[in-house]
């Protein structure tokens, strides 16, 4: 491409062609669904059968969580290396999942508070805000029924005992994460 | 009525070009515009600074893994003025009565 005088239906098709460019740059985020996914779904169903097992140190499993946010931490710094170009939809879904990192923290932190049988079920709710709002950002239906379907497990494991709402918590993470996490990145290999 | 006349500035390849792909992300490397563009570094810099110069685009100078790295963005102003300029577009395809 050089300098030079244009016509009006080269500057419309100028236009069209660049726009189309930035409309495909989408990164591909599949990494972190599926990572969370898998890592939490473990936790939760290895928690689940230590308790049946009556083992004291069950909830040790949950420290596979400062393993995951430390391998986050190590491919976004990697992925924002090779990054050429920063999307609004890249730098709302960094707000949104900052928001939802602190009200995790949040209500963890306030387990002792709120009372530990609802805790579960508000981080159904949280898990679901994520990914119900990154399916509306990236236009990406699986998430959004993911979120949907986290917000009907948030409902019914407020009814469910302690041990039975880790199991809420494999389902949300299967249906919302890991499942739509392969989808997009199959999405992103075609 | 007369037609407008199209903003000299962006009225040309490569600056309408550089605007199109701005306008639609938050900020964008010189590497990514070059590219897209398919353009040479030296003629991509000389238009970039003369948008730069109407206040169109920003453009800051970093460094990168130890490598210097251009970030280009749009301004406000650089918005309004490639708003603009498609909607005057628009007039030269459909013509208003007088």
């Amino acid at each position: 491409m050089e300098e030079r005088e244009i016509n009006i239906s080269e500057s419309l098709k100028i236009i069209q062609s660049m726009v189309n460019k930035t409309q495909r740059q989408f990164s591909d985020d599949s990494f972190y669904y599926i990572m969370w996914g898998w890592l939490v779904f473990t936790a939760s169903v290895a928690h689940f059968i230590l308790l049946q097992l009556n083992v004291p140190q069950a909830p040790i499993v949950w420290l596979l969580m400062p393993v995951g946010g430390i391998v986050s931490m190590i491919y976004g710094a990697k992925q924002s290396k090779k990054e050429k170009i920063k999307t609004y939809v890249g730098n709302y879904m960094s707000y949104l999942w900052g928001a939802m990192g602190m009200a995790m923290l949040v209500v963890l932190g306030m387990a002792f508070k709120i009372g530990f049988d609802v805790t579960y079920p508000i981080l159904i709710l949280i898990y679901g805000i994520g990914t119900f709002v990154s399916g509306g950002l990236l236009s990406f239906r699986p998430l959004i029924i993911g979120g949907v379907i986290c917000f009907a497990l948030s409902v019914v494991s407020f009814f469910a005992m302690f041990q039975y709402q880790l199991l809420f918590i494999a389902a949300a993470m299967l249906a919302s994460y890991i499942i739509p996490g392969h989808l997009l990145k199959a999405k992103f290999n075609n | 009525m007369a037609l407008k006349e199209l903003n000299p500035l962006l009225h040309s390849q490569l600056r309408l070009a550089v605007m199109s792909l701005l306008a639609g992300v938050k900020e964008a490397d010189f590497s990514f515009l070059k590219e897209e563009t398919n353009s040479t570094a030296g003629n991509l810099s000389v238009q970039l600074q003369k948008l730069k110069e109407a206040d169109y685009i920003e453009i800051e100078k970093s460094f990168k893994n130890n490598y210097p790295q251009t970030t280009c963005k749009m301004t406000n102003k650089g918005l309004s003025a490639f708003n603009e300029y498609v909607e005057n577009l628009k007039e030269y395809l459909v013509p208003k009565k007088t």
